[in-house]
């Protein structure tokens, strides 16, 4: 109809008049007004200082669930577990020695030996000095696990410190798991901190004895069950109270 | 609806057309709930295009010109207009909305054969007639509600006055001689 002739606007008065005046017209009612005052105005802002509880309230919600994730992940020690205790406390003592440098050489070492036996309360009465592969280097007393003990530094062949740690058994009994039968003993192997340890027990003096060293690998172990075997059969120690 | 940003004033000279709006929207859809839909319809696109109505122009003809596009979009698509005949007048009547205000006596009645008479009117024909001789619209915004000429508006409103003296006549016969 857009191209329809343009025709003169009627004005019919009568019509016009009825129309507007017979027409019922239809206001809006009241509750279309409300409801359109309410679509069309905004919703009052919030104050700004309540802005951050929003956010705030994510981050602490995020944070609990990054607590409980990273606390699902983390290894599971065993509170009473005294074994993984002494051997971290070993492993501590022989970095302390590597750290330190505990070599105390051939002219000092006779006179460090009684002092270590000394402040250690342990007697040594058979001690492994050294042969072609493995050399004592140290004798110092030491703390492990508030316990007075000894520790004797060796020296290998190849470069790797090897640490002899004896200290007081008292009750401690070693597990049956992990136990490793090398030659006519039953020493308890494990690796603790990167690093590897053969621990066992002097039945006789109720001594608990420990050799430690990064000697991780397992040719690195065999050379490890090597210097326990050496060790163990040369040295008997004791304690003097 | 995104009604944050719209001023104040805007907002509060719209809704001074809620009734003529509201009006139209009745003789448009002939239902009372569609027509507060349609209308409620026209003031949430209002303020949503807001930024394109330009100040200084008439807000009431851009206001119908909403309401009139989002009917012919919505409802006419849901052939609630009967279909047009070749001449463009409806094949027959349509039932009447039964919310209009009741008058009494003779207007009653009379307001009735208008208003059955006016729904017989095409879109086309009816709003311009409601829109000049209702509301009071000039032509010239009548014609920017209709997007056509001013020309085109009076040759409909003409068109539309033939059509329902023609309508009114025959209904008067009718009741006469009934």
């Amino acid at each position: 109809m857009a191209n329809e002739p343009e025709t003169r606007y009627d004005e019919d008065p009568e019509l016009t008049r009825l129309l507007r005046e017979r027409l019922p017209r239809h206001p809006a009612p009241g509750s279309l007004r409300v409801a359109i005052v309410e679509a069309i105005t905004p919703a009052p802002r919030p104050r700004w200082d309540w802005l951050w509880l929003a956010p705030s309230l994510v981050g602490a919600a995020l944070a609990m669930v990054a607590v409980i994730g990273v606390a699902t992940m983390l290894p599971v020690t065993v509170p009473g577990d005294p074994i993984q205790q002494i051997a971290r406390a070993v492993v501590t003592e022989h970095a302390r020695t590597l750290t330190w440098g505990g070599e105390q050489g051939v002219d000092v070492l006779p006179a460090a030996l009684p002092r270590a036996m000394e402040e250690s309360g342990l007697f040594v009465t058979k001690l492994f000095t050294g042969d072609d592969d493995l050399s004592l280097v140290s004798a110092a007393p030491t703390f492990v696990e508030q316990h007075r003990a000894i520790s004797l530094g060796y020296m290998g062949r190849d470069g790797h410190a090897v640490t002899y740690v004896v200290m007081p058994g008292g009750t401690v009994t070693l597990p049956e798991v992990g136990r490793v039968q090398i030659e006519s003993w039953r020493p308890l192997v494990r690796r603790e901190s990167g690093f590897s340890l053969i621990m066992w027990k002097e039945r006789k003096s109720n001594l608990l004895c420990a050799l430690v060293a990064d000697l991780v690998s397992d040719d690195d172990m065999t050379r490890l069950k090597q210097y326990f075997v050496k060790v163990r059969s040369a040295t008997e120690l004791s304690r003097t109270y | 609806m995104d009604p944050v940003g719209v001023d104040e004033d805007f907002r509060r000279q719209a809704l001074t057309h809620l009734d003529a709006l509201h009006n139209l929207a009745v003789y448009l859809t002939r239902n009372g709930s569609e027509a507060q839909d349609l209308v409620q319809e026209t003031y949430v696109r209002a303020m949503r295009f807001s930024h394109r109505f330009q100040p200084g122009t008439h807000l009431r003809a851009w206001l119908f010109q909403i309401l009139r596009n989002t009917f012919l979009t919505f409802y006419r698509l849901r052939e609630r207009e009967p279909a047009l005949s070749e001449d463009g007048v409806p094949e027959s009547g349509s039932p009447m909305f039964h919310d209009a205000p009741d008058r009494g006596g003779e207007q009653t009645e009379v307001g009735t054969d208008l208003e059955r008479a006016l729904a017989r009117l095409p879109e086309e024909f009816r709003t311009p007639l409601l829109l000049a001789e209702i509301e009071g619209m000039p032509l010239e915004e009548v014609a920017h509600v209709m997007d056509c000429p001013v020309g085109t508006v009076k040759s409909r409103i003409f068109r539309a006055k033939e059509r329902l003296r023609l309508y009114l006549k025959d209904y008067d016969q009718k009741t006469t001689n009934g």
